[in-house]
């Protein structure tokens, strides 16, 4: 395909009027407030709203007991089969949590557990650094999905 | 004795000076412009060696310094090891006619601040500078390699070619001026009260045009077009002999800045020397003058390889052979019709 060069009236030849534009477009990109950069480890990032990250088990503010029902419908919206929930009953026949177990190596984080889940339990949260160094450990129990992922915190 | 102090001792010590001062600056320079450089492309540039960067140019040529230096087995290595030396001499001798500022006075003793007064300093110039382009040749050539080679052809072409340009170009202020001494040229456009880029505003600006090109800068850096030829005619060198072509790079931009001040912005002069009310800047010493001059053309050399993308081959012999030398010409045959014509 032949494209057609854009014609250039002779005025715009002999000032180099694109070329002064161009001159000017980067020096206006100087301007610190239109810097781009985050200094990621540093200062933390901004992560957008909607962001779904690591998974958490929320507990209730008051009264610090899980707000689960063991009612099992995250693992059953789960598509990759990445949720465990254990449970046993109580007297009263009811369902109790025992353990519970997410594996976020297989986790493609669609959010379709929180969805499902009936309580403000199950949540993705913002947090993004899940690097690990090893593949067991990318199994969160109870306890770790109750603390919350804990990002190291960088000093320097 | 006051024989050698005058001819041995103050010129041994203001070379040692520029010796020693030359390769900070360009240390200097480099973080300049890859701080310029980031913020005009919306980034940062080096944060982390220092508080804000500051550090980096000390970090740079420490890391180039440790570096192993390789000699490619297939390389000419006399020729190989002569390259940068070449260059770099070249691009340092320069300065020894460069006027940085008026005689100064130290200890009752008026101390010029140029090592010396060719009276033929702009030539001086003009031809050292194409000495450095054997330097590039000969690298280009030794390496035996491809992209040197390729490297190396364009450079010889465009420095040729951009040279002849730059020559018609200073012609002008040279008739003005009636001078070939640096020192006189600055003297000149002091009595006439005058910076010569206003007698000469095209002058000038082919001799800009032409000094980017002739130092390899984009936008006319074939020789080291980074996405065409690698680096160009330095690929295959590392470490010291790699740092060498970069402080010559880097100093010959120094040069071409330094000559467009003096030939065109009045050297050490403060702006408008001819009007009076403007003495009070008087204060400020004429060396920061042509400090901050230089460092307002390197400023311009960064903001154009922030902006501009290189110039095609056919493109860049077009433009120098066919706009530039042509346009020179005409500056010289004009300036030089109202030379007579005004001066009788």
């Amino acid at each position: 395909m032949k494209v057609k060069r854009p014609e250039l009236s002779l005025l715009k030849k002999i000032f180099l009027v694109d070329l002064i534009k161009g001159l000017l477009l980067t020096f206006s990109y100087q301007r610190p407030s239109k810097n781009y950069t985050e200094q990621y480890p540093k200062v933390r990032p901004k992560v957008s709203e909607r962001y779904r990250g690591a998974p958490r088990l929320n507990n209730d503010p008051e009264t610090g007991e899980t707000l689960c029902i063991a009612c099992n419908l995250c693992a059953l919206a789960c598509p990759e089969h990445c949720i465990e929930v254990g449970w046993e009953r109580d007297a009263a026949s009811k369902k109790v949590l025992t353990d519970y177990t997410f594996d976020i190596s297989r986790c493609m984080f669609c959010g379709l557990c929180e969805d499902a889940c009936p309580t403000p339990c199950l949540e993705l949260t913002q947090d993004f650094e899940l690097s690990l160094y090893g593949r067991k450990d990318m199994k969160w129990d109870r306890q770790k999905l109750e603390e919350g992922n804990q990002p190291v915190v960088y000093t320097k | 004795m006051e024989f050698a102090i005058d001819y041995i001792l103050i010129p041994l010590v203001k070379i040692a000076l520029l010796l020693a001062v030359l390769p900070l600056a360009v240390a200097a320079l480099t973080l300049f412009e890859r701080k310029i450089i980031a913020y005009m492309q919306v980034r940062l540039g080096p944060m982390r060696v220092g508080p804000w960067g500051l550090l980096q140019p000390i970090a740079d040529p420490i890391k180039l310094l440790l570096k192993e230096d390789i000699i490619p087995a297939g390389a000419d290595r006399w020729i190989f090891v002569l390259a940068p030396v070449i260059s770099v001499i070249s691009a340092f001798i320069v300065f020894a006619v460069i006027p940085f500022g008026p005689e100064i006075n130290i200890f009752g003793k008026a101390i010029p601040l140029w090592i010396t007064d060719l009276n033929i300093g702009a030539l001086y110039v003009l031809s050292i500078s194409s000495v450095g382009v054997l330097g590039i040749i000969l690298a280009g050539w030794a390496s035996n390699s491809k992209y040197p080679l390729l490297g190396a052809l364009r450079s010889a072409a465009q420095m040729v070619s951009y040279e002849v340009a730059m020559g018609f170009s200073i012609i002008g202020v040279l008739m003005l001026a009636g001078s070939l001494s640096l020192v006189n040229i600055v003297k000149a456009q002091q009595s006439s009260g005058v910076w010569y880029v206003f007698y000469q505003p095209v002058a000038f600006l082919l001799f800009f045009i032409c000094g980017v090109a002739e130092t390899n800068r984009a936008p006319f850096d074939l020789p080291e077009a980074e996405s065409e030829l690698v680096a160009g005619f330095h690929t295959e060198y590392s470490g010291f002999r790699f740092s060498l072509f970069f402080l010559a790079e880097y100093a010959n931009m120094i040069t071409v800045s330094a000559m467009a001040v003096t030939l065109f912005l009045g050297g050490w002069l403060r702006p408008f020397p001819n009007v009076p009310w403007l003495g009070f800047l008087d204060i400020i010493p004429p060396l920061f003058w042509f400090i901050f001059k230089i460092i307002v053309f390197m400023y311009f050399y960064f903001w154009f390889r922030a902006s501009w993308p290189r110039y095609r081959y056919d493109q860049l012999m077009k433009l120098g052979w066919q706009r530039l030398l042509p346009l020179a010409m005409a500056n010289v045959i004009v300036t030089a019709i109202l030379v007579v014509l005004l001066r009788g």
